[in-house]
């Protein structure tokens, strides 16, 4: 499968999570609860990696089981088998599988190429959590296997890309543009049609005029500001 | 075999909208159920009385004598656990429902001055019974809400009527809740509504409703081939097959409790009438044609005759249509009103995408011209209509304020309100990604918010050299004050309830 669509990469992460437990809370609940605290919106960590179009933090508790469906074309063989015994009838299911361990999955989609994009989530990853302490990436991946040998940006490069997955699900409201492109879209989309709005009826000198202050104020080939933050949600 | 209902067994509410066979005048009344089983007498007192959907006038076995007044009954999920049905038919009645019309205020949009907190005091209650009496005069309603008086008096402690309605003279613990067509200078009855607009012309038509081939066009379901068919019983009715080929899943069992029922969503809206002629008043001044026209692009109809704006887009195409219109005869008018479709009109020019009608019912133009987007035009629009009843309640005393009380009792039936009337509400009024027009919300009952300001945009004609016409700063113009989600069961599942006899074993 392919991980890059156009500019976009998309990025599926499955780190194993240490067996144990501290203080009788076991590391996977202890890095549960981190994940599910997360602040949100302009004060998520994602919001701070640059060119992050969309991602995800989940626990992996283990894989559901999947039993056949409950009718073929003809006939399931393991019906068939139940006329014999329900023992029977098990064991012609498919067998059923279990983790080794939980996992902190990570599934994110961003623009470019992935060495620049982990380099961005080791240094810009930050946030304040919800008992004031600053945190950065190593709080979240604490408790992975092998983690604590993640000493720099280069050996945490490293470490996420042995944990990848060659999985690729892509955002499909996104196009495959730099973040910063598409937030600067954003607000010009916004911003013209409040422009739109206020000088409707005008006459064309007039809007002239306006336009060019309009262009002046919203700079449309200024990348950095004028424009929409990253992770905000409402106007 | 053509499909034919049990007209005797369904309420009439259902599938008449009594405002049109000149029932001028409703009351409704809303009770809790203090004793199971007076309650449960009581509901088969008033049972007697009910209307069924039995054809009027009309000789027959069916045949019934259309009385001066009706009754209709239905009730809230904690009605039906008040009148002690089985624990195992409670079960199976969807979260929707279960949960109440208050609850689902999110999905609904009810924030702002749509919050319960601001609906009339009857609604900090516990609401089991809904009647409503719709009469063709008010001595009619009157006559009946007391024979039903009677009956709660007879029921000693059963039931008790709620108090807690807003009224004319700012009461605010009316017993009752009011309404009636609106009557022009003359004293003529008018189907308007307070803003002026014409209304309830294009109900859903689905199979089993009578003399279908006459009214189907525009009302039914839109197929490929450019004709109509009526929609599925099952969207309308419990217990018959859906435009799924399914037996909704919103059914309670046993099968008799569900069997011809439906769910009913009661919404008391009030209008702000000052707001609105303001509101129209000030757009109109930017606005490149009159102030009807900018009225009429508002609701997908022209406030006079209710003419469908996709087929008189300007001013001087309405004078053109309203010609053909008085010329036309009867049948002729029906369809001029409701056949029409938005396929010669695809990026809105005509009539916007955030018009009302548009909204509640995009008929097939949900395909944006792309061919056989779906299995038919309709595809997406079919599993999504509403029967609407009710209405308008109140007096405008002075057209300039907003405060009072005037607006619409406003009735949704479905059989699923989740898929039906909420979606409607949630995706299709309040929120227009279907409709490629971002989070633009439909004007009129959009719950627009001064804070974070509204608008909607009236597209030109591509190649027409016009620029699009943007409405901006929208009001909220319709607030609700009011209501909840409720059972309307058949009249043999009523009978069961009343006798305390419901089994699902």
């Amino acid at each position: 499968m392919a991980t890059k669509s156009g500019n976009a990469t998309a990025l599926t992460v499955l780190s194993p999570i240490k067996n144990g437990t501290v203080d009788e809370t076991s590391y996977a609940d202890i890095t549960r609860e981190r994940c599910l605290r997360l602040p949100i919106h302009e004060n998520s960590p994602l919001s701070k990696v640059p060119n992050t179009y969309l991602a995800r933090l989940f626990i992996l508790d283990d894989v559901f089981y999947e039993s056949l469906p409950a009718n073929d074309a003809v006939f399931n063989f393991s019906d068939i088998t139940s006329l014999f015994s329900d023992s029977a009838r098990k064991k012609a299911l498919p067998r059923k599988d279990h983790l080794k361990s939980k996992y902190l999955v990570f599934s994110s989609n961003f623009y470019g190429n992935l060495e620049d994009y982990l380099a961005g989530m080791w240094e810009k990853w930050s946030y304040v959590d919800h008992e004031g302490n600053q945190r950065d990436i190593r709080h979240i991946w604490e408790h992975c296997v092998a983690f604590d040998r993640v000493t720099d940006s280069a050996s945490f490069i490293s470490y996420i890309k042995r944990c990848q997955l060659d999985a690729s699900l892509f955002f499909n409201g996104s196009t495959d543009d730099s973040l910063q492109e598409q937030l600067k879209a954003l607000y010009l989309k916004q911003e013209f049609t409040q422009f739109a709005v206020a000088h409707q009826g005008k006459n064309a000198a007039e809007i002239q005029q306006a336009f060019k202050a309009f262009i002046e104020r919203v700079q449309p080939q200024n990348l950095e500001s004028p424009t929409w933050a990253p992770g905000k949600s409402t106007p | 075999m053509t499909h034919k209902l049990d007209l005797t067994d369904i309420q009439g509410n259902i599938i008449k909208a009594y405002g049109a066979y000149n029932f001028q005048k409703a009351r409704y009344l809303f009770l809790r159920v203090d004793q199971g089983d007076k309650g449960r007498k009581f509901v088969g007192a008033i049972t007697t009385k009910v209307t069924s959907a039995a054809p009027w006038g009309i000789s027959g076995d069916d045949a019934a004598v259309k009385p001066q007044a009706t009754t209709n009954i239905a009730f809230t999920f904690d009605g039906l656990q008040a009148l002690e049905i089985p624990t195992a038919s409670q079960r199976g009645f969807p979260e929707d429902f279960i949960m109440g019309m208050s609850k689902r205020k999110d999905i609904l949009g009810d924030d702002g001055p749509s919050d319960p907190a601001n609906w009339d005091k009857i609604w900090k209650e516990k609401v089991h019974i809904w009647i409503s009496i719709n009469g063709q005069s008010i001595d009619a309603v009157k006559k009946r809400y007391d024979w039903i008086m009677e009956q709660i008096e007879v029921s000693n402690g059963g039931v008790t009527l709620l108090t807690g309605h807003r009224g004319e003279k700012s009461e605010d613990d009316l017993p009752y809740q009011d309404a009636s067509v609106l009557y022009d200078a003359t004293g003529t009855p008018t189907p308007k509504e307070h803003f002026g607009y014409t209304d309830g012309i294009g109900d859903p038509v689905f199979e089993g409703q009578t003399n279908v081939p006459a009214r189907v066009l525009g009302r039914g379901k839109l197929m490929r081939d450019g004709t109509w068919q009526p929609l599925a019983t099952g969207e309308f009715l419990l217990g018959h097959v859906d435009e799924a080929m399914e037996y909704s899943k919103t059914a309670p069992s046993p099968w008799l409790l569900a069997h011809n029922g439906t769910y009913m969503v009661y919404r008391k809206l009030h209008e702000n009438v000052g707001t609105f002629n303001r509101f129209l008043e000030e757009q109109s001044k930017s606005f490149d044609g009159s102030k009807e026209m900018l009225a009429a692009k508002f609701a997908g109809r022209w406030r006079d005759n209710g003419a469908p704006i996709v087929n008189a887009p300007d001013d001087a195409s309405k004078a053109e249509w309203d010609k053909k219109f008085a010329e036309a005869d009867f049948a002729g008018k029906k369809r001029m009103l409701t056949d029409f479709t938005y396929n010669d009109d695809i990026h809105g020019a005509r009539c916007p995408y955030s018009a009302h009608l548009r909204r509640i019912n995009p008929r097939g133009s949900l395909e944006y011209d792309v061919k056989d987007a779906y299995d038919t035009p309709g595809a997406l629009v079919n599993r999504r209509r509403i029967l609407r009843r009710g209405l308008p309640y109140g007096e405008v005393k002075d057209a300039t304020r907003d405060d009072g009380n005037h607006g619409i009792i406003f009735m949704a039936l479905n059989a699923d309100i989740q898929r039906q009337f909420e979606f409607v509400q949630q995706q299709w009024i309040n929120y227009a990604n279907d409709f490629k027009e971002g989070n633009d919300k439909e004007v009129l009952l959009g719950n627009h918010d001064a804070k974070n300001p509204s608008k909607v945009v009236f597209s030109a004609e591509p190649g027409s050299g016009k620029p699009p016409h943007f409405v901006s700063n929208i009001p909220r113009l319709v607030e609700t004050r009011g209501g909840d989600y409720f059972f309307i069961p058949s009249i043999t599942a009523l009978k069961a309830i009343a006798a305390g006899i419901v089994d699902p074993t």
